[in-house]
Parts: structure tokens; C-alpha cells; sequence
């Protein structure tokens, strides 16, 4: 397991959304996000920063306590301890006031011709 | 102050106020801590990933095929643009297996040091038994042209009458259930966990790891060691074992924050 030092989040809501922005959890524990900019409201782009510099079993965006969170799309860019960073883009999904959103994916692995 | 914070913490004077007497039997003593609300129980949710179609190779009148590395498993697992087995999966856990029942299999051990193969639909799964040391990106080479080179040849990927001697569905699902029951989920219940056999296509079998194995970070280890292996003693042409559990979400994916003051 590699150890995550930085991760970015570019997130698209749709017509709901908590409007604050989330704390995120790695392994259970939720942390603030080191820098961001924009917000969840309706419509809004959230571009946050974080440095966990950890070793990620769970990496969870925290859902809205109250409503719903209409989240058109995401992309995060991993940055892990001595290798390349690689990214990934999420598709819709919409959060209860129950749920929670999985960010961790590891590298995805190599694929090749043969 | 947010709305979830006025919902959760009402103030007295919010409270409904009721004026008929309290029966004698509904009054208890309470602990202060029984005032607090519970927290509420949070789902992790898995979006869908967007793949970049314009990244997937078009298709070709050759055989492609493409490597996967399986560095958890020592292995590696090649997708051919084309079906294997019709509606059938097939595993060898070493060469004398493979010889006798599926050719193509015994193709692949002939290249040596192969520990297992697995044959299931477009896939063909490959670990190494550590006695050759060559990079996967050399042993995937030859190992694809080894599956391309049997494919074109016309030979059978499983051999006729291996194959006519796979028992019916009915019959190997009646089996493994038998195994569970009796083996598997009482050897994993001081684990809180529990096997559920969802259904057996072909001799192929699908399984839900529920209770403590979903999220477990040892459940795949519980699979290959643990349940394969009673699976496949009870059903030897068992084909694949596929764990449906998606463990990276629901209410207890991998890692769960312990109450506080619980562990460390």
C-alpha cells in the first residue's frame, strides 16, 4: 500500500448540495482540507487540497448530514510516495443524508499488449 | 447555527410538552448518557468511474491480447477479445491438472515456472511459482503468444471429456452449500462472519462475504485459502470462485472508527 501524500479534489454539484465544504476521513479520522477554493452549493466547483501523508486503508468525502448532494462529477489526482501521480474522474451519484463518498482508488494496474 | 445542529440539540422550550400523566410503569431511571443522540450510522457510497473511451483499443482481426499485472497475487491476468469457454471456467492448481483436462492450461505450464491457471470467460489468470525470475513484462509476452498461438491452432481450451464429466448446476451448488453450512461459516463465526452462495453458473461460483468478513482486509486471504479450498475439495472441477462483496462500501468498508475509548 502506497503512501498518500497529497490528493486534489475538483468536485461538481448539480442542484443540491451542503453548500460548506466536507471534511474528509482517511481510516476513519476526518480532517479539513488543507487549501480549497469554491464551495458545494448548488451549482458550485469545490477545489480543495489535502496532505495525508498516510497510508490509506479508507479515504471518504463526508456526505451532507441533512438533504441531499447531487454531485454531477469529480476528479481526484493522487500523489503517492515515489511514484507518478494518476487521476481519475467519478461520475454522478447523489448523496443522502446517510451516505458518504468513497475517494480512495489505488493505481490502477499496469495493462499492456502481448 | 446549521440546521442539523437545531434538529439534534433542541432546547427545552422546543420540545413538545406533554400534559397527560406519565403511567407508573414508564418511569425508569436513565442514565444521563441515554439524553445524547445517537450518532447516526453513515454508508460509504461508490460512484461510478468514467472511463475514457478513446483510450480502448479498436478491434483487430488477430487475436489481441492484453495483460493485466496482479502484483497482490504474484500474477497476471490476460483479456482475449474473444470468449474461452462457453458458459464454463476452469482451474488447475498445477501442471498434472492442467495436462489431463484443458490443453490450453498444459500449453502455459509447458513455458514453466506456473504455479496456477485459471480460465474464466475472456480471461486467462496466471501466478508463477517464484522458480523463474524473468520480469512479468517477458513471461506475459510469451505466455500471450503461447494463448494466441493455441487459439489459432484449433485445439479444444478444455478437453471434451473433462468437460462431459463437470456435474449440473443443481448438483454443484448442492454441494457447496453443503460445505458451507457445515464447514466455512462455522469455522467463521467466532469472526462474526458469514459465506453466502448466490448461485452457481455453469461451474462457476459466486459468493457474498457478509457480517465480519465484508471489508475485512483479510477476506481475500479467506477466500483463496479458506473457502476455495473446502470448495474445491468437496467439487474438484470447481471452475472459478468470484466474490461478489463489494468491500469498499456500505456500512463497514475495510475500516471502521472504534468508539471512543475502544482500542487505540
Amino acid at each position: 500500500m502506497p503512501r498518500l501524500d497529497t490528493f486534489q479534489l475538483v468536485l461538481q454539484t448539480g442542484d443540491s448540495g451542503p453548500g460548506a465544504v466536507p471534511k474528509y476521513s482517511i481510516n476513519g479520522f476526518p480532517l479539513e482540507f488543507d487549501d480549497y477554493e469554491g464551495g458545494t452549493g448548488p451549482g458550485e466547483t469545490l477545489q480543495a487540497v489535502a496532505h495525508p501523508q498516510s497510508f490509506p486503508h479508507t479515504l471518504i468525502l463526508s456526505g451532507p448530514e441533512d438533504g441531499t448532494w447531487d454531485i454531477v462529477g469529480a476528479e481526484i489526482t493522487y500523489h503517492c510516495d515515489g511514484d507518478e501521480p494518476y487521476s481519475l474522474t467519478l461520475g454522478e451519484v447523489m448523496l443522502g443524508d446517510h451516505d458518504d463518498l468513497n475517494l480512495w482508488y489505488a493505481k490502477p494496474p499496469k495493462v499492456f499488449d502481448v | 447555527m446549521p440546521s442539523w445542529f437545531s434538529k439534534v440539540f433542541k432546547s427545552e422550550e422546543d420540545s413538545p410538552k406533554s400534559t397527560a400523566p406519565e403511567p407508573i410503569e414508564d418511569v425508569v431511571e436513565e442514565d444521563d448518557d441515554e439524553d445524547e443522540p445517537l450518532p447516526k450510522e453513515r454508508r460509504v457510497v461508490n460512484a461510478p468511474i468514467v472511463v475514457d473511451e478513446s483510450e480502448a483499443s479498436g478491434y483487430s482481426d488477430d487475436i489481441v491480447i492484453k495483460a493485466k499485472m496482479e502484483p497482490q497475487a504474484n500474477g497476471c491476468t490476460f483479456l482475449v477479445d474473444r470468449p474461452l469457454l462457453d458458459g464454463l471456467s476452469f482451474w488447475a492448481p498445477d501442471a498434472d491438472t492442467a495436462y489431463g483436462s484443458a490443453p490450453l492450461a498444459g500449453a502455459i505450464f509447458d513455458l514453466g515456472g506456473i504455479a496456477t491457471v485459471l480460465i474464466h470467460g475472456m480471461t486467462v489468470t496466471v501466478s508463477r511459482d517464484g522458480t523463474e525470475f524473468s520480469p512479468w513484462e517477458e513471461v506475459a509476452k510469451r505466455i500471450g503468444a503461447q494463448i494466441r498461438a493455441h487459439l489459432k491452432s484449433g485445439m479444444p481450451v478444455l478437453d471434451p471429456d473433462y468437460q462431459a464429466r463437470i456435474a449440473d448446476e443443481a448438483t454443484i451448488a448442492k454441494e457447496l452449500q453443503k460445505v458451507i453450512d457445515e464447514e466455512i461459516n462455522p469455522g467463521i463465526a467466532s469472526h462474526s462472519g458469514v459465506i453466502t452462495l448466490n448461485r452457481v453458473v455453469g461451474n462457476t461460483a459466486y459468493i457474498t462475504m457478509g457480517g465480519g468478513c465484508h471489508g475485512c482486509a483479510a477476506s481475500t486471504i479467506t477466500l483463496r485459502s479458506g473457502i476455495e479450498g473446502a470448495f474445491r475439495g468437496a467439487v474438484p472441477e470447481l471452475g472459478a470462485v468470484l466474490d461478489e462483496t463489494d468491500h469498499t462500501s456500505g456500512t463497514n468498508p475495510f475500516f471502521k472508527e472504534l468508539p471512543a475509548g475502544m482500542g487505540m
